[in-house]
């Protein structure tokens, strides 16, 4: 064809491809996101009591492993979520930070605890962050002091929920 | 010689940086995100396998727990109070409200007394249980973390059924207890217990004659008796080194002189004597809150104070036995509502200077073994 130029022929592969990934992503969209769903590993990170009922959850009676959220025993490296539990104080803030940014993407934060989330009874301690939503993005809150197990069961299904909507990158 | 002076002394001298990098000596931060309990950091030096320097790097949940005391009136203290060792909530309350129930000038109904006893030892119970559970963790030892977290779930179901709470029960008030116990308490508290008896026997069969574990404890970490008193360390620690040295017998409080129990102690002072003492005191604390239970008598749990009730001016210095040691609280009170200054004196704290006497000379694969086998709760320890 004598009109064939470049930018035609650009537009047309644009094209291609968008019809291409309509037709392929929600299939495989799909078949990835529910593989993050059932394979969350949380991150071995505790910074204060909530430790104490997040070893609850994956204790024999309430086991979280049944919702496809794995003990916290693995390398940093092959984490995806990171639940913190409680209280993140000055010294600490740097720490949480540095371990988020070591996680391979995607990755998710669960908020477990009033002190996670606004600072809880600390909320007027000199040592304390009023949340941690200014160091790490928040994906799921879990309110309690310290939240029980249900709680945090129910926060793991609510991120669950949330991943399986997400659009595939 | 003043007492930092002669801890000093009795510590190796740590290694300057010249003198590690000449002998090839490796540096490793463990912390404060590691398999175990986190929120904790050890400095490490080791040539080859030995542990040549430790240094423990507490304060990460440094929560200003006493700055915070000073500006809560006596009563709203109590539920930030026991957030530093919620797995023991109601023991770190207890010298909380034997110091101001001194300072109210007030005395605990008699009916208060013992349910405190119950409910302190029914806490202890879930500490070691749970500290037991993380010490499988630690030794890689699968069945030993579910386990205890399985039993330790029924006495949760007890302190919940007493508290409505699950582990912080807020139940400890100047003055005796916040609430009565119910009714079906006595017959439910009586039944658990003797089912969890019957399950502690099977634990020293399942762990403590364990291969992998008196492998991995037995022999290590030995802290000899005179070096457990200097350190200053106390409850299942010093009495796993030979040292039966109990609060509730020494300075018997609240009705602890009218119950009957043994101060069990061990002579080893290695990491196994330091786990099995737990253990012992299971028994004795299942013992304790039956006999509690049957001489508990009827009556009011709870004092009657002002709303706002004003301490008189003085100090107060009242300590326990918790389930990590002696947990002790300094209060001064200048006559107003507030406490004018609370010293919290904990467990966990004294275990920092024999952690790094223990560990250097040790094998690095030892180091979870004493790090956790020295009950150290490093919430507590940094409060
Ligand atoms: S929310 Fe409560 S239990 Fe959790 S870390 Fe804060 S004080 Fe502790």
């Amino acid at each position: 064809m004598k009109n064939q130029s470049p930018t035609n022929f650009n537009i047309w592969v644009g094209k291609l491809k968008e019809a291409i990934v309509k037709t392929i992503e929600p299939p495989i969209g799909y078949a990835i996101n529910w593989g993050r769903i059932w394979s969350l590993w949380p991150v071995h990170l505790e910074t204060a009591c909530c430790s104490l009922e997040f070893g609850a959850a994956s204790g024999p009676r309430y086991d979280v492993e049944r919702f496809g959220i794995i003990e916290a025993f693995g390398s940093l490296r092959q984490c995806d979520l990171m639940v913190i539990q409680g209280t993140v104080t000055r010294k600490m803030a740097p720490r949480v930070r540095m371990i988020y940014d070591q996680m391979p993407d995607p990755k998710y934060v669960i908020a477990m605890g009033a002190c996670a989330i606004t600072g809880g009874l600390y909320f007027d301690s000199y040592n304390v962050l009023p949340g941690i939503d200014s160091i790490v993005p928040v994906d799921v809150y879990v309110p309690g002091c310290p939240p029980r197990p249900e709680t945090l069961i129910q926060g793991c299904i609510l991120l669950q929920e949330k991943i399986k909507y997400t659009k595939f990158r | 010689m003043s007492d930092i002076e002669r801890l000093n002394s009795m510590l190796p001298n740590s290694l300057s940086v010249e003198e590690s990098r000449e002998k090839g000596i490796l540096t490793l931060s463990v912390g404060p995100q590691h398999p175990g309990s986190g929120h904790f950091r050890l400095i490490i030096k080791v040539d080859g396998d030995i542990i040549v320097d430790a240094e423990p790097d507490p304060g990460y949940v440094h929560r200003g727990e006493e700055k915070m005391c000073e500006y809560r009136n006596f009563m709203q203290n109590i539920p930030h109070l026991e957030r530093p060792v919620i797995a023991d909530s109601c023991s770190i309350l207890y010298p909380y409200c034997l110091a101001i129930e001194e300072l109210l000038n007030i005395e605990a109904p008699r009916r208060a007394k013992f349910i405190r006893v119950i409910m302190s030892e029914i806490n202890k119970m879930i500490f070691e249980l749970y500290w037991l559970g993380i010490y499988g963790i630690f030794l890689g030892h699968s069945t030993m973390f579910m386990w205890p977290m399985a039993d330790r779930e029924l006495l949760i179901d007890l302190a919940e059924l007493a508290s409505g709470a699950r582990v912080t029960h807020a139940y400890f008030v100047p003055g005796g207890v916040r609430n009565d116990l119910p009714d079906i308490f006595k017959d439910r508290a009586v039944r658990q217990l003797k089912y969890f008896r019957n399950r502690l026997n099977e634990y020293s069969k399942v762990f403590y004659e364990n291969p992998l574990f008196i492998d991995r404890t037995k022999g290590v970490g030995i802290l000899s008796r005179e070096d457990a008193i200097n350190l200053g360390v106390t409850g299942p620690v010093l009495r796993g080194s030979n040292v039966p040295y109990d609060i509730r017998k020494v300075e018997p409080y609240d009705v602890y002189d009218e119950l009957n129990f043994d101060v069990k102690y061990m002579k080893d002072g290695d990491c196994f004597a330091r786990a099995y003492v737990p253990y012992l005191e299971m028994y004795e604390s299942v013992d304790l809150i039956l006999q509690a239970l049957e001489k508990m008598p009827d009556g009011p749990v709870r004092a009657k104070l002002p709303p706002n009730p004003k301490g008189k001016v003085g100090e107060v210095f009242k300590r326990v036995e918790a389930g990590r040691g002696e947990l002790a609280y300094y209060v001064i009170s200048d006559g107003t509502q507030k406490p004018y200054r609370v010293k919290l004196s904990v467990p966990s704290f004294r275990a920092i200077p024999a952690m790094r006497k223990l560990l250097i000379g040790a094998r690095l694969a030892d180091m979870p073994a004493i790090y956790w086998g020295l009950n150290y709760w490093p919430v507590e320890a940094d409060r």
